[in-house]
């Protein structure tokens, strides 16, 4: 998949602070050393975060999944946790739970693993219907109940989940109304054979993830997303994102449209990728650029409709909509 | 019919979808549903008893029916038409087969293409039910069970996954929205061809007046308020005593009913060009009647040719009435009719039974002697003599024997309508000799205030005498007037008893009352009827050929073919335009448009611009491909992204101006490299 990443020059009525742009170049410099040749996944990657969305990296394993979520939460300073999911695991693995204090003669809440800035959920299909939906009122409300107790999450929270491509044996495919939940949905892919090369050359990357240090701190990670709120759209950009959700939704190749929250969704990650690129508003080629990455998990094939949400998919809504109302 | 090894190895493919499979049924009931009226009971409940079978199959209760079950069905359906009663060859006949075998295709129907049949048939029996009733309310329901079909056909062209039976009906009311404007030129312009084979006709019995009348024949009429015929007037309408549409000229009497009589071959007479009177001309509109009598004003001439004019004066058509007739007539109630009795005519209407009503005939007797043999005389002594005698006018008399029925009423029961005092009136003088006849038809009428048309209805049934007096020629005499004379000046209801007018249908008594909003609301409905047939039904050949003069002139097949192609793709072209309006982007950037421009020139040079191309990508590839720098266009994209795509940027009109230029100087530099 070729993503579209023509130089765009910078317009002179721009407005991030330099501080901004120094440190998202910094946590791209930094994770390309960790990932390599992976500029583009790295970029959406924290495009999403930037967006406050989580994340769903989909590849076969061993492509660095982990190790993308991992190094992502060194570089951003978050607390990080690890849920690997199996058939086994049951809610309370994952949220907590109460245990019974003999000193106290009260019970104690226990935090689970998801009690963290960044959750990795890794191989997060593996898991049965039942664990996967506990993930679910976290992802959403940034909470979680348990025995009646409505607890907080910590803030910020992303959700960086992992899985293996469905087709793959032991798998249970996650529910639309998961998938809905996460922002983007990325491939890592078979490194280019230079990046192969250097990495076979140069050892193992997980040690290079050990000597990475935090990048930014939390405040430094607002102050990114608020610069994602301040990137200004225009109305023949709005109008654009429409005419795309509209043939989502009228095209018959597509079993069903975009939602709304889609349309957010897509338009929220377009200025995040907007920001990364150094630009104060969303042009057409940010939109076209996180487009498949936002929309494939999303969409069904009229004509598979059980399928898998395909790429063919995303590139069919993209060549049958003109960018120019 | 398939096995069912067949049915699984040709797959969902050749199904038809559950959903459309519903929308088809209830088109079919729609599409029967008209013919209720028209074909036997037991049709319909055959068609039921598919219906019901077919929901079991919908339902995956029942099973398709076995072939030997099928045939039996055909073999007895058919065997169920031949035993019903309608003739082989008859429009009933082939409409209860097809609507049979519509029924029938209801259990049988498996795959896509059955449906498709189902569908095309459904088309057909539509068109057919034109054959028996052309109204309004017919054309208005056979248009939404065209939409019925067209989205049963729709839905059969929808995925499985993906049906939306409101989505599949407006899509076929539109679709049939946007054929209406073609619809009309075709039906303007499409030549009539006279039919190749002849179409049986419905049958039906006669309507109105009919070619022989008893005595209580006008009293039934008069219960009915149905349509007899619409006149448009050219001239002003006459007074409504003056009013006497003429049909049918009564000459034979036998057993107290009057018929027809003998009849001789009719002509086509020319109007005399030495007539000087009063003339009215008019148009008449007539309801089917199943027979081939027309109704006019004296002395009328016809100015189609398909009308001609019988010996005693009465117009009649070449045809039986099977829909909705026009024909303009000339009357001149100064002509006289028959200035000289030819013996045919004279024998014909002095014609009496021998030994019946031997009292009334002795009284006429007695009284022709009164009055000095004169006829006028004699006349006014009769008229006299009902005006003054306890005759009273009513339109429930006392039942009358078949024997000498006119003695009865003139001497015992003395209570009746036209019929009665035109019958006695026609027999007395003919039995003194003097040349006499019954004339039926209608008298008088209403104004419809909306359309300014005269309604005929079938309560305006009347009945006259004809006497022919040398040098007057026939002359109209009325005897009713001289027992009911409201009922020739006001019409009907003046004349009607208490009791006669509560025996009257609601209807009748509700367009002859003042009913305020009701009355109104009939007589638009009227003034529409009226409409649709002047333009619609009443557009025959004859008036296409008219209309198509006007407009073209000199009609040669070119011309019509010219005149369909031109006003076809004008309807064609004006429904592409207003979809293309109503889909115009509502707001267009200025920006945008000069994009679409640039974007256009450059296809131009064999480079155009696809659509999921970003402006700036675009221009890149384009100077990319023509050999520029990328520097040489960096400041147009940023320029125009900026103005596009950067809401707090300026956005004056000198800025897209400029952007103008540069776009233009851009597009020479581009054509320049590009040519060589």
């Amino acid at each position: 998949m070729t993503r579209n990443s023509t130089p765009i020059k910078r317009s002179p009525s721009y407005t991030t602070t330099s501080e901004v742009k120094d440190q998202i170049e910094a946590l791209i410099g930094a994770l390309n050393g960790i990932l390599l040749g992976k500029e583009d996944a790295i970029k959406l990657a924290l495009a999403c975060l930037f967006a406050r969305g989580h994340l769903l990296i989909e590849d076969l394993p061993g492509m660095g999944k982990t190790l993308l979520a991992h190094a992502l939460a060194k570089v951003l300073g978050l607390s990080y946790n690890r849920v690997q999911f199996t058939s086994d695991v049951l809610p309370a693995d994952i949220i907590g739970t109460s245990i019974f204090d003999k000193n106290t003669s009260e019970f104690r809440f226990i935090e689970g693993p998801l009690f963290a800035q960044l959750v990795l959920a890794d191989e997060i299909n593996r898991a049965t219907p039942k664990s996967q939906s506990a993930l679910l009122e976290a992802m959403e409300e940034r909470q979680v109940t348990v025995e009646g107790m409505t607890r907080p999450l910590p803030e910020p929270f992303f959700v960086v989940a992992t899985q293996n491509p469905v087709t793959q044996t032991g798998t249970f495919p996650l529910p639309e109304s998961q998938l809905d939940r996460f922002l983007m949905r990325i491939e890592i892919g078979y490194p280019e054979p230079d990046a192969e090369r250097e990495l076979l050359r140069g050892g193992d990357r997980r040690k290079a993830l050990e000597t990475l240090g935090a990048i930014i701190d939390l405040q430094g990670l607002k102050k990114i997303q608020q610069s994602v709120d301040d990137i200004k759209v225009s109305d023949p950009l709005i109008e654009y994102i429409q005419r795309l959700v509209g043939h989502s939704r009228q095209a018959a190749e597509f079993a069903y449209g975009l939602s709304p929250r889609g349309a957010i969704a897509l338009l929220h990650s377009a200025r995040a990728w907007a920001l990364i690129h150094d630009r104060s508003h969303v042009v057409p080629e940010d939109v076209q650029a996180v487009l498949p990455s936002v929309v494939e998990h999303r969409l069904r094939e009229a004509a598979d409709y059980s399928g898998h949400g395909g790429g063919a998919l995303a590139q069919k809504l993209l060549s049958g909509v003109d960018v120019v109302g | 019919m398939d096995s069912p090894k067949v049915n699984e190895a040709l797959g969902v493919a050749y199904q038809i979808p559950r959903n459309s499979l519903a929308l088809l049924m209830i088109a079919q009931i729609v599409v029967v549903l008209p013919y209720f009226m028209q074909l036997s009971p037991w049709i319909i409940a055959v068609g039921l008893f598919c219906g019901y079978w077919r929901m079991g199959v919908y339902q995956g209760r029942w099973d398709h029916p076995r072939r030997w079950i099928k045939a039996l069905l055909v073999i007895a359906s058919f065997a169920g038409v031949a035993v019903s009663g309608v003739s082989a060859y008859s429009l009933e006949a082939a409409a209860s087969v097809l609507i049979l075998a519509f029924a029938l295709k209801l259990i049988e129907m498996k795959g896509r293409r059955d449906a498709y049949l189902v569908i095309f048939l459904g088309y057909f029996i539509i068109a057919t039910q034109f054959l028996f009733d052309q109204s309004i309310l017919v054309a208005i329901y056979e248009l939404i069970a065209t939409i019925m079909v067209t989205a049963a056909m729709v839905g059969m062209n929808q995925l499985h996954t993906r049906v939306r039976p409101l989505a599949s009906l407006r899509l076929a009311g539109s679709l049939v929205v946007q054929a209406l404007p073609f619809a009309i030129v075709l039906f303007l312009f499409f030549p009539r061809i006279a039919p190749l084979w002849t179409v049986p006709l419905p049958m039906g019995a006669t309507t109105g007046i009919s070619d022989h009348m008893t005595p209580g024949d006008i009293a039934r009429l008069a219960q009915s308020d149905e349509l007899a015929f619409r006149v448009v007037f050219r001239d002003p309408v006459p007074a409504n005593k003056d009013l006497y549409w003429r049909g049918l000229v009564y000459s034979d009497f036998k057993s107290g009913t009057w018929s027809l009589g003998p009849q001789f071959k009719p002509s086509h007479p020319r109007l005399d060009e030495n007539y000087s009177g009063e003339e009215i001309r008019y148009e008449v509109l007539l309801e089917p009647t199943m027979s081939n009598w027309l109704f006019a004003l004296d002395t009328a001439t016809a100015e189609a040719s398909n009308v001609a004019r019988t010996l005693d004066y009465r117009l009649v058509a070449d045809d039986p009435v099977m829909s909705v007739f026009r024909y303009e007539v000339v009357s001149r109630p100064g002509e006289l009719m028959d200035d000289r009795l030819i013996p045919v005519i004279r024998v014909r209407e002095k014609k009496l039974p021998e030994g019946d009503n031997p009292r009334i005939r002795a009284f006429a007797q007695a009284l022709y002697i009164d009055s000095g043999k004169d006829v006028a005389t004699f006349i006014d002594a009769v008229l006299r003599h009902i005006r003054q005698e306890l005759f009273s006018y009513t339109l429930q008399p006392p039942t009358l024997q078949r024997e000498h029925s006119i003695d009865e009423f003139w001497f015992d029961t003395r209570a009746g309508f036209c019929t009665h005092y035109a019958g006695a009136f026609v027999f007395m003088l003919r039995s003194v000799g003097i040349p006499t006849r019954m004339v039926g038809g209608y008298q008088g009428g209403e104004i419809n205030p909306i359309g300014n048309h005269l309604v005929v209805r079938q309560y305006d049934a009347h009945a006259w005498a004809e006497v022919w007096m040398a040098g007057r020629g026939w002359t109209r005499v009325d005897p009713t007037a001289a027992v009911a004379p409201e009922r020739i000046e006001l019409g009907l209801n003046a004349a009607l008893s208490l009791t006669d007018r509560a025996a009257l249908s609601l209807f009748t008594s509700v367009r002859m009352g003042d009913w305020g909003f009701l009355g109104r609301f009939l007589d638009w409905t009227d003034s529409l009827e009226h409409r649709w047939n002047l333009w619609v039904i009443g557009y025959d050949t004859r008036f296409q050929a008219g209309f198509l003069e006007n407009l073209l002139g000199e009609l040669t097949p070119t011309r019509i073919g010219l005149a369909i192609l031109l006003g076809g793709s004008t309807s064609v072209g004006l429904v592409a335009i207003a979809l293309f309006w109503r889909r115009r982007p509502v707001h267009r950037h200025p920006v945008e448009r000069l994009i679409r421009r640039f974007g256009d020139r450059l296809a131009g040079f064999g480079y155009p611009r696809v659509a999921s191309e970003p402006p700036g990508a675009f221009i890149r590839r384009v100077a990319e491909e023509a050999g520029l720098e990328a520097t040489q266009v960096d400041n147009v994209v940023a320029e125009l992204n900026t103005l596009l795509y950067n809401p707090s940027g300026t956005r004056s009109g000198t800025e897209i101006r400029q952007l103008r230029g540069q776009l233009r100087r851009l597009q020479f530099r581009l054509a320049f490299s590009l040519s060589h």
